[in-house]
């Protein structure tokens, strides 16, 4: 076996002794006996450096080594389970985490660190064993020890290990167990996925079949009844006609008395036969399409078993990985002078284990956030009659197809009347309006609201929280914040457990077709004719509420009034709001997997991802939370604070009169004066005349070009401080650097994005006003 | 496509293919396959040098009209190839009028109109507002 396979089997071990050791130091507590604890370090260290040693990583196992030998020091009573003691054994965890991930990222680590931490043992073993030991040096240590201890496995005690590995009583490794790369059952799910939409293909052709049965057994149907019809008729009538043949035979019998055919007549008899035997091969038909369609489902059924049993193995209980918030919070807390313990509720619950990965930066986030807002000071705390630890509780629960996870931490809570302030100031509620406190809670979601300064001192929360509600949303989740002042503060995300398949609903609009996760929608409902118009202000009423309300159209500016006629609504949860997508019509529901956007297309954040349909048809997963953010975004409504005068005033320099109308428009929604130019010369003219607070312009223009404008502009007095934006289709490094060069304040590369503007002239314009 | 081809050292070979008149050159490593154009779907919200997106087993490709770029002539895309280019395991397609083909220059020549797929796709991606 090559060393490079070795190690992948070292690495997928070393994960798992990690994580015990992880556990186990959490659970260490100078105060408390630990036997436990202790036990199951010293196991997972002594395994782990064996483990490492085969594999001759002599850094890991060096380190590992001495662990084992404080461990030990400590279980034989000979070292007393001081917090230095902690310290020291959590360092060393952390250090061989530290070379453990370096060696699983192919990343040599420096020998300098392997060393620093056995230096840091020594030491520490050496002061313990000062009285003891004369000279400690490093490897007698080991050794002495070594003896005493030569038996540990046996003493495992069953209570302390999982629960899936106890049924077998007999050891782990020998048990009916093998180990399988995550990326491998990955494939085996994308495969699954792959069929699912072929079954849902075949599922959607076997209706269309059944439909064309119903078709021709009807045919038939009426094929036999007029053929019926056809020949009573002609044996009635029979009897008036004279008979086409005269057969001499006959002639002796009378009208009744025998059966007489003419040509007619057989021919009526013989249709009536066929028809006979295609109503049976019908009936045929229809059976061996029963047998089939049951043999479809029956399919399907194994395909949907086979697809929860293949994602059931990537599952693991949340609790494993909730574990890597306990020393993260150990720490945060530290660091900020506070006490805080982790409890973790329903760690059972199972979940995919990708989901979990991209859940934990957001996790981390509400973590950091709890600890260095939420949590009081211990003296503050005791003001409050509040135990001086802080406690953050993570709670998991299986909810259908989704978990939700809740972080809640017993801490000041948001004050609702500072953030409404807050918001206030910012433009983004009115004062005296009523706002619920969902509406007031999710303003914390909302960009822009939390990197203004002062906001976390006060309302408590804020940084980045646009940015975990975004990164949930990519995972067709969503985020829901809830507080009570002094007492909590929780944030609940509910996330679909896997995501390798997922349930989206078609629907078309915009003469495309788009799909959407299930997990976002509310409801689909029909829009009405009333309705419809109101949409056209951006908002409809959905049970007695108004809520935001756009269609697909609306975002790429092409809506005409008609497209909200006949449409249908899908009303979506975006965390803190309900809003409505209008939508042509909806095409129907299917599970599909979602494929990440291409690179390529980044920027159409409106996408969470794409699909295609089981005939070839390219569908872009609509996310609600990304296509209403601009609109949720503080739209500097404070229109009604300037008057025509005192209006900060916005020049826009292009030659193009398209971009010129443009942006007058958005400028001029947005509560501010627009004057435009279409080349420098015209722009000097304008400057010339008016006072003018923030300047837009392009490079490349007839007469006298963008560089030359900001150059003059910066050389005349009155106008030097005058906010310069350069908006260009030129978007290199190089027209950037000269642009700045010259004096531009800021740089939008065509095709812009409203936000980005939206947020530019914020900077300048607002600082001022 | 380019094992047919035999590469001598100090030689370079390139992928030429047209958009209205105008040659262009990719790169003939960079070039993984050249599709016939059945289906294309638009990208709403796309700028409109993203002429649409293929589905290519199981791969979604956004595919570039470069006449959108590049001062040229309306282009007829009747009969259009997709060039699909690779970068960094990343799947684009470029619209070329007719089936491209290859040629080989001597490393020392200087080659005009090859496009720099790297450069190109990270100058062209659609960025978003962060």
């Amino acid at each position: 076996m090559k060393q490079s396979e070795l190690i992948e089997y070292f690495l997928l071990e070393a994960e798992e002794h990690l994580e015990a050791l992880h556990r186990a130091v959490s659970e260490l507590n100078p105060s408390a006996d630990c036997e436990t604890a202790i036990e199951d370090l010293f196991r997972a260290a002594h395994t782990l450096k064996g483990s490492a040693a085969i594999v001759k990583l002599e850094g890991i196992s060096n380190v590992g080594h001495r662990l084992e030998d404080i461990l030990e020091g400590i279980k034989e009573r000979k070292i007393a389970l001081s917090p230095q003691a902690i310290d020291v054994i959590s360092v060393m965890i952390e250090g061989l985490g530290g070379m453990i991930s370096d060696l699983s990222k192919k990343k040599i680590t420096p020998a300098e660190t392997g060393l620093a931490l056995i230096r840091q043992a020594d030491e520490f073993l050496s002061n313990q064993f000062a009285s003891v030991e004369a000279a400690p040096e490093a490897p007698t240590a080991p050794k002495m020890r070594r003896a005493i201890s030569p038996v540990q496995a046996p003493s495992e005690r069953p209570e302390r290990r999982r629960a899936d590995r106890a049924d077998e009583g007999g050891d782990f490794y020998y048990g009916n167990f093998i180990r399988i790369d995550i990326q491998k059952i990955e494939t085996m799910l994308n495969l699954i996925g792959e069929i699912t939409i072929k079954k849902n293909y075949l599922v959607q052709r076997s209706r269309e079949a059944q439909e064309v049965i119903d078709e021709i057994t009807f045919a038939g149907d009426r094929l036999l009844k007029e053929v019926t019809d056809f020949s009573e008729r002609y044996s009635y009538s029979f009897a008036a006609d004279t008979p086409k043949h005269a057969d001499v035979f006959f002639s002796g019998f009378g009208e009744l008395e025998f059966d007489r055919y003419d040509e007619s007549n057989i021919f009526s008899r013989k249709l009536q036969e066929i028809t006979n035997d295609i109503q049976e091969g019908l009936k045929q038909l229809a059976k061996l399409y029963d047998d089939y369609s049951q043999d479809v489902r029956g399919m399907d059924h194994d395909i949907r078993m086979l697809r929860s049993d293949i994602s059931e193995t990537r599952m693991i209980g949340v609790g494993r990985l909730f574990q890597r918030f306990v020393k993260a919070i150990k720490d945060m807390a530290k660091a900020h002078g506070k006490q805080a313990e982790l409890k973790i509720l329903g760690g059972d619950t199972k979940i995919d284990r990708v989901v979990f990965e991209r859940l934990f930066d957001p996790m981390m986030h509400i973590v950091r956030n709890a600890i260095a807002h939420g949590i009081e000071l211990p003296e503050k705390r005791r003001e409050k009659g509040k135990p001086e630890q802080g406690q953050i509780t993570i709670s998991a629960m299986r909810e259908g197809n989704a978990i939700v996870i809740e972080v809640r931490d017993d801490g000041r809570g948001i004050d609702l009347d500072i953030l409404r302030d807050h918001a206030a100031k910012q433009g983004m509620v009115k004062v005296g309006d009523d706002y619920s406190r969902d509406e007031l809670f999710g303003l914390i979601f909302q960009s822009g609201f939390s990197t203004r300064e002062g906001v976390d001192m006060t309302s408590g929360r804020g940084i980045g929280m646009n940015a975990v509600r975004r990164q949930i949303s990519d995972l067709s989740g969503i985020v829901q914040v809830d507080s009570e002042r002094d007492v909590f503060t929780s944030f609940k995300i509910h996330v679909p457990t896997t995501l390798a398949i997922s349930n989206v609903v078609i629907f078309s609009s915009h003469n495309a077709e788009f799909a959407m996760p299930v997990t976002l929608m509310e409801e689909v409902t029909q829009l009405d004719i009333m309705d419809g118009l109101e949409a056209g202000h951006g908002a409809i009423n959905y049970r007695g509420r108004r809520i935001l309300a756009k269609s697909i159209s609306d975002f790429f500016g092409s809506a005409r009034i008609e497209d909200r006629l006949n449409k249908y609504v899908i009303v979506c949860n975006i965390s803190d709001k309900k809003v409505g997508i209008i939508v042509d019509s909806i095409i129907g529901q299917e599970e599909t997997i979602i494929k990440p956007l291409n690179h390529f297309l980044d920027g159409l954040s409106i996408y969470s991802g794409m699909t295609i349909s089981a005939d070839g048809k390219v569908r872009f997963v609509v996310n609600p939370m990304t296509l209403f953010e601009a609109d949720l975004r503080p739209q500097f409504d404070i229109t009604e604070q300037f008057t025509e005068d005192t209006a900060p005033k916005i020049l826009i320099v292009d030659d193009s009169l398209s971009v010129r109308k443009y942006v007058t428009n958005f400028i001029e929604n947005r509560g501010f004066k627009p004057l435009a130019a279409a080349n420098g010369h015209e722009a000097l003219n304008v400057l010339h005349e008016n006072k003018v607070d923030l300047i837009i312009t392009d490079l490349e223009m007839p007469v006298m070009h963008g560089y030359e404008l900001i150059r003059r502009i910066r050389s005349i007095e009155y106008l030097r401080d005058i906010a310069i934006i350069v908006l260009t289709s030129r978007g290199t490094q190089k027209h950037r650097q000269m642009a700045l060069d010259t004096g531009a304040n800021d740089f939008l590369v065509k095709p812009f994005d409203e936000t980005a503007l939206s947020d530019v002239i914020a900077r300048y314009v607002l600082k001022r006003a | 496509m380019s094992e047919e081809l035999e590469i001598k050292s100090g030689e370079k070979t390139y992928c030429v293919f047209s958009v209205s008149e105008r040659e262009f050159l990719l790169p003939s490593e960079a070039v993984r396959e050249v599709v016939e154009i059945s289906r294309i779907f638009p990208i709403p919200g796309a700028p409109e040098y993203v002429y649409g997106a293929l589905p290519l087993r199981g791969r979604i490709i956004p595919s570039v009209d470069l006449s959108k770029i590049f001062p040229v002539e309306k282009p007829s895309y009747q009969n259009a190839k997709l060039l699909v280019v690779d970068v960094e395991n990343e799947h684009i397609g470029f619209l070329s009028e007719s089936a491209p083909f290859f040629v080989t220059f001597d490393e020392d020549i200087v080659v005009e109109d090859v496009i720099d797929i790297k450069s190109f796709f990270e100058t062209y991606r659609i960025k978003g507002a962060s």
